[in-house]
């Protein structure tokens, strides 16, 4: 054994193979093998008790793009996804912003208070929020006590409103992350440049912060975007009776609709459509690239 | 690039071999089912176990310490309940890892679609020391039994309430239309289960010649359901998964008015709320309970034990307490109050009669994409 061991070794292409070996395993049984039946079962039919059976159709792509049902959740999907993205780039920018430039003490102190909530657990800090918005929840219960409402306002919770509060709070860091590692990367030298030249501080971030930053601000509302496609249990915890997304679809028709195949073709068409997204972004991510490469674009301008 | 596409040519094969192999499983482990439980008992039951782990996949509720610690001591045994929020969630959980479940508690709308898959064993009936003190009406059922054996026992049953915060509501609601009423709007909270299409069923009137209606409606009638149901949605506050949610909304006051299960009212009145069931002018639906061994069990034989014990009189007056369901043997009226025993053996009679009990659906997956269908509606 170890003489095979040794001699196997011996060669450097084949201590390589053995090296790269168990990733690449790893990855086809729990990664591309899972996909593959996922793709396969999409395409088999189901019987009256729910049970896969061998015989091929191309049934529930059809479904998925003529009902109604998968269409408008799907689309209704990616607008919620659209309302989180732009929320949590909003709050996370000028975060980051003032982490990176404006806090000279403590920076790590805070950034770490931002990262915190990671620690916690998802299902934890959703509770959390359900306590704070409910009809005698903390919220409610502080507006009617200060005389902002007469009666408390039931659409905090169990609606929309409640979904994007959540998700936005949950997500925030994710966005945040890249958004500082960005601003942190900006050479100084660029920003007093700037100064010097007469720009204000508004204009500076405009034409040189902002467009440096470009990158990590794609990868974050990217981060953002495609957590929010793939994310049931906000809307099972926080949302209300009109806040299916497509996800709970998959999840009921794995669960208790039992409907496996179905639920395949949906998972498949989520993936293109976030293997796209993905894609998207990686190349926009690129084309608005840092400052290192000569033939890219500083602040907007070829160099 | 070769390479990769022989990968996946294989995994394409694999993937396949994989699915056959999951949809085949199924029998062989029902087949080997009776062979188990005939077995005889090699040594004194009551040492035999000690040590082991009955796994329940039941209805919440259905796993609780103050009737399940009487078998736990009997036997020298641990009792793991886990628990299910809706009989197509049992259905797929018992698929995906039946032999992780030794007894499940299916209810009359799916007992059929278990008992057909083979997903759960067939019944020694002898071993079962009160089977003939069951209820006849549970017990000759004929939706959970094959090739002339049965498949479970009768557990409990009961109703899908109109549950109403007495609180909040002071006049009891007579029908199910209070739930449209504009003065419940956004306190209304319905499960997020198929049921609501029998029930709607039941407000639109079809059940009023053939209760069987409800399980077997035309296309026409469930435009009609779903159009009902998509009417009540401003008024839902939130569709409930589990009955420990439903607890929590009648706590923080979210919601006045639900459809619920006798359960809420009895642990939330425990804790001094003042909630009210009543079973309103159209009726109510409401379901049998069975206890079934799962076909995949590592432990048939002390699930038979349980089986035993569950049905015993002592038993199910301790369910009946803990539950406030009612229960499947009558003779646990011997341990109880006088007062627990109008309720639970001589009123239920009358009570019985007024149920209109699920069965099974043929058409489950039209109901199921019904449902999904109206939470989708914006």
């Amino acid at each position: 054994m170890s003489a095979l061991f040794s001699k196997l070794l011996r060669s450097p292409r084949r201590s390589l193979a053995l090296l790269v070996l168990p990733p690449v395993l790893w990855l086809f049984f729990f990664l591309v093998l899972p996909y593959l039946s996922l793709f396969v079962q999409s395409l088999l039919a189901s019987d009256e008790l729910g049970n896969v059976v061998l015989r091929p159709t191309t049934d529930h792509y059809r479904d998925l793009f003529t009902r109604p049902l998968y269409r408008s959740t799907l689309i209704y999907t990616f607008e919620m996804a659209a309302i989180v993205t732009t929320l949590t780039v909003l709050l996370s920018v000028p975060l980051a912003y003032v982490i990176a430039f404006k806090v000279t003490r403590y920076k790590e102190l805070v950034y770490t208070l931002i990262i915190v909530p990671l620690w916690v657990s998802y299902i934890v800090r959703a509770y959390a929020w359900k306590i704070i918005l409910g009809r005698a929840g903390i919220l409610n219960t502080f507006l009617v006590y200060v005389g902002v409402v007469d009666k408390p306002v039931e659409a905090f919770l169990y609606s929309q409103a409640a979904v994007v509060i959540g998700l936005v709070h949950i997500f925030t860091p994710f966005v945040l992350m890249p958004i500082y590692s960005a601003f942190e990367h900006i050479p100084r030298p660029l920003l007093e440049a700037s100064k010097d030249l007469g720009a204000g501080r508004f204009t500076t971030f405009r034409r040189i912060v902002l467009p440096l930053a470009l990158p990590g601000i794609i990868a974050g509302g990217t981060f953002a975007f495609v957590l929010t496609l793939g994310d049931f249990l906000a809307v099972m915890l926080l949302g209300g009776p009109d806040t299916l997304m497509i996800s709970n679809v998959v999840q009921n028709l794995f669960g208790t609709s039992d409907d496996r195949p179905l639920g395949s073709a949906i998972g498949i068409v989520m993936l293109i459509l976030v293997l796209l997204i993905l894609e998207a972004t990686a190349r926009a991510e690129r084309a608005f690239g840092g400052t290192s490469s000569g033939e890219r674009r500083i602040g907007g301008v070829k160099t | 690039m070769k390479l990769v596409k022989w990968c996946l040519w294989l995994g394409v094969l694999l993937s396949t071999i994989l699915l056959i192999a999951c949809s085949k499983e199924e029998k062989p482990a029902s087949a080997a089912a009776p062979g188990a439980s005939e077995k005889p008992a090699a040594a004194d039951p009551k040492t035999k176990f000690k040590g082991k782990t009955l796994n329940l996949l039941v209805w919440e509720g259905y796993a609780d310490p103050q009737f399940t610690k009487g078998f736990e001591d009997e036997y020298g045994v641990t009792i793991k309940g886990t628990y299910f929020g809706s009989s197509d969630e049992l259905v797929a959980k018992l698929k995906g890892s039946g032999s992780v479940y030794d007894v499940v508690s299916p209810s009359s709308d799916v007992a059929t679609t278990l008992v057909q898959s083979s997903l759960v064993a067939p019944l020694d009936t002898a071993k079962i020391t009160s089977y003939g003190d069951l209820a006849p009406a549970l017990r000759d059922m004929k939706d959970a039994e094959k090739d002339g054996k049965s498949y479970g026992v009768p557990f409990t049953w009961g109703p899908d309430y109109l549950i109403y915060d007495a609180d909040v509501i002071k006049e009891e609601p007579k029908s199910w239309n209070a739930f449209f009423d504009p003065k419940y709007k956004g306190k209304v909270s319905l499960w997020d289960d198929i049921s609501n299409i029998y029930l709607m069923g039941q407000v639109l009137g079809f059940d009023k010649t053939d209760p069987a209606a409800l399980y077997n409606m035309t296309d026409e009638q469930l435009a009609q359901v779903k159009k009902k149901l998509v009417e009540l949605k401003p008024q839902v506050r939130k569709y409930w998964a589990t009955a420990g949610e439903l607890n929590d909304l009648f706590k923080n006051k979210e919601v006045a008015l639900a459809v619920g299960w006798p359960l809420t009212v009895a642990t939330l009145n425990k804790e001094g709320r003042n909630l009210k069931a009543v079973i309103p002018e159209e009726g109510a639906t409401g379901w049998i309970d069975r206890l079934m061994i799962s076909a995949g069990s590592q432990n048939k034989e002390l699930a038979e034990l349980y089986l035993d014990y569950a049905t015993r009189p002592k038993t199910m007056a301790k369910v009946a307490e803990a539950t406030n369901y009612n229960i499947a043997n009558s003779k646990a009226g011997e341990h109880m109050s006088a007062d627990l025993k109008k309720i639970y053996v001589t009123d239920a009679e009358v009570y019985f009669k007024r149920l209109n009990f699920w069965r099974h659906v043929k058409n489950r997956k039209g109901y199921n994409e019904l449902w999904n269908e109206v939470k989708g509606a914006k």
